[in-house]
């Protein structure tokens, strides 16, 4: 249940300040251990801002739901959702500029097709993947167990798709809506884009799934507000009703502001990351390579500093090798 | 028996009356200490034929006449394979063919005569009965058993009767002797004639009624089952039982949303009829359309008050 996970308890935020706020205070983490001897004004041109590295997780965003899309064998939604959770809240804690955002999606959808019991193997999974794919599945398998710490081994996730039908099957049975089954076209298109905004940081799923329904009915011509007043709401005071119909409105204005970031903006960013970035987690650099040879040649790693409750990253870097399996 | 010999070291029974001879299952006979002399590694050879013997198995000759002894040894190790009883027969034919198959292995082993064929015979007879040899095996240890508890409540009855005997014996030795102070007495004091108090004494003494012997006292029930048998078995201890268990329904955690319906009303309510039925295999593992209504609708409904 919702109100007693620890999605409610940890990864659920106030509002966008907050995540606005932690996202900031990890970039300026990054920037203060890797750009000491940067002077102050060309910092700020090497090194990725905030609202750039926002820019470039929504474009990535964009990606991971075509690359789910696009995954054979096809998808749950519950696997996509899942995987967007995972997503954002790695960048919650995390800046693009320490771990490269095409990685970590690949990570996400394949830690969320465990997580959700949608069987497969690390083979068939690459094979959606374009490019080299043992490197890849290295990748993937590396970046696993960082991954699931940096969410705390925090991996049930409540998506909306369960309280979408939960609505319907309970519009159909208390309401007199003719043919319900006509929403399902509207709730769909409107979680996929639910998914690109923090909606699902803020929000309970079954909030957004309210907000869904509502918005396919208005879309349909249909006025559904007297089944939330008079039959959900009932027997609750104003004031619930009130947060409810906020959250509602929030979560639709977010759906509507969403658009995908200018293409030439982001092509300037991945090119500024590309030289930013932490080359001790880039696979490509001679740093990581040395480094993976020196870990292969030790028999036994000392596992140091791996019960860590917190998230703050201070130390992040140190803790997770990128094998730290 | 006083030319008795040990041949090999020349020793009779005269020049040593301790002289025990030992024979082993070839039957040639040796004295004690030339056993004790040639077995000191606890094998060897018989020094008459060779034969590879063992030194546990040496024995104290019985009888004067070592073929008797061989023939002993031979017997019993045949008749250990060769146990079948009477029982295990269809005719009587058969059986005494069977006992006289027995008697011609032992006197072919004894004799000598055609041994390898004979031992190839035991061992087939052994492959081939193995399932009835090893039962009759068991039941003669079982009979053994129950021959031994039987010998043993015998000699108990036994010694109980002997003591009850000898206590008895007693009792009347005693019995004649006051009678014959009594006796005494009476012919020494009394006036009257001494041949009449010896007539009336005879009489009493001959209507003493018999004493019976006391009744052995009763160590078995009816049954035959002995009191002591069931009495060495331990008694179930008592348990401490604490206070009874008390179910406790958990508490429901704050749904944070209106409350779903519950079971009963999912049922009444019509929800099953936008539910996909469950099937019959479905049912045979406990799946029930209920289950999934009920989850969809408490996860609608669950986290509807969030206020963030």
């Amino acid at each position: 249940m919702f109100s007693t996970s620890s999605q409610k308890k940890f990864w659920t935020f106030s509002d966008d300040n907050e995540l606005a706020s932690l996202r900031e205070k990890h970039n300026l983490a990054y920037i203060y251990k890797h750009g000491q001897n940067i002077d102050e004004f060309q910092r700020h041109s090497f090194f990725l801002s905030p609202e750039e590295e926002r820019l470039l997780l929504k474009q990535y965003e964009l990606h991971l739901k075509e690359f789910c899309k696009r995954f054979s064998p096809p998808m749950p939604k519950g696997v996509i959702g899942t995987a967007f959770h995972y997503f954002k809240r790695f960048y919650l804690y995390n800046s693009t500029m320490d771990y490269h955002p095409k990685e970590i999606l690949a990570t996400c959808v394949y830690l969320a097709c465990k997580v959700e019991e949608f069987n497969v193997s690390i083979g068939q999974f690459v094979a959606n993947i374009k490019g080299d794919r043992d490197k890849a599945s290295d990748i993937i398998l590396n970046n696993e167990l960082l991954l699931m710490q940096q969410l705390n081994y925090h991996l049930t996730i409540h998506n909306p798709f369960r309280p979408v039908e939960g609505f319907l099957i309970d519009i159909k049975t208390r309401c007199n809506l003719a043919n319900p089954e006509r929403l399902r076209g509207g709730i769909d298109e409107f979680l996929e884009k639910v998914f690109l905004t923090d909606a699902c940081l803020i929000y309970a799923p079954s909030q957004i799934a309210l907000a869904a329904v509502l918005h396919a009915a208005s879309k349909e011509q249909e006025n559904l507000d007297c089944y939330v007043t008079e039959m959900l709401f009932r027997h609750a005071g104003q004031d619930k009703l009130a947060i409810l119909i906020e959250a509602v409105r929030k979560i639709r204005s977010m759906v509507k502001m969403v658009e995908s970031p200018a293409r030439e903006k982001v092509r300037i960013i991945e090119k500024k990351l590309d030289k930013c970035r932490n080359q001790e987690n880039n696979p490509d650099s001679e740093i990581y390579k040395r480094r993976m040879r020196e870990l292969l040649d030790e028999d036994d790693i000392p596992h140091t500093g791996s019960s860590r409750m917190s998230l703050d990253t201070s130390g992040v870097a140190q803790v997770l090798s990128p094998s730290a399996s | 028996m006083d030319d008795q010999a040990c041949p090999r070291c020349k020793t009779t029974k005269y020049r040593n009356p301790s002289l025990k001879l030992m024979v082993n299952v070839c039957g040639h006979a040796l004295c004690e200490s030339c056993v004790d002399l040639l077995f000191l590694k606890g094998s060897g050879s018989c020094p008459d034929c060779n034969v590879p013997l063992r030194r546990n198995n040496f024995r104290v000759q019985l009888f004067e006449d070592a073929m008797v002894e061989k023939e002993i040894d031979i017997r019993k190790r045949v008749l250990k394979d060769y146990n079948k009883k009477e029982e295990d027969f269809a005719t009587l034919r058969e059986y005494n063919d069977y006992l006289e198959e027995i008697e011609t292995i032992v006197y072919n082993l004894t004799n000598n005569i055609d041994v390898v064929g004979t031992n190839k015979r035991i061992e087939q007879y052994k492959r081939d009965n193995k399932e009835i040899i090893s039962k009759n095996k068991a039941k003669i240890g079982r009979e053994e058993v129950e021959l031994e508890e039987i010998l043993e409540i015998e000699k108990q009855m036994e010694d109980l009767r002997r003591a009850e005997i000898i206590r008895m014996e007693q009792e009347a030795k005693k019995q004649k002797i006051r009678e014959k102070e009594a006796l005494i007495d009476e012919l020494m004091f009394a006036e009257g004639d001494a041949k009449e108090i010896l007539n009336t004494f005879a009489q009493s003494k001959a209507n003493k009624p018999e004493v019976l012997p006391p009744v052995p006292k009763v160590t078995q029930f009816s049954t035959g089952i002995k009191f002591n048998r069931g009495s060495t078995q331990p008694t179930i201890p008592l348990i401490e039982e604490g206070p009874l268990y008390k179910y406790e329904p958990p508490i429901q955690p704050d749904r944070c949303g209106p409350d779903p319906p519950s079971i009963e009303n999912i049922i009444s309510g019509g929800y099953l009829k936008h539910v996909r039925a469950e099937n019959e295999t479905e049912k045979a593992g406990g799946y029930k359309s209920t289950l999934p209504c009920l989850r969809a609708l408490q996860d609608a409904l669950a986290g509807l008050y969030h206020a963030s």
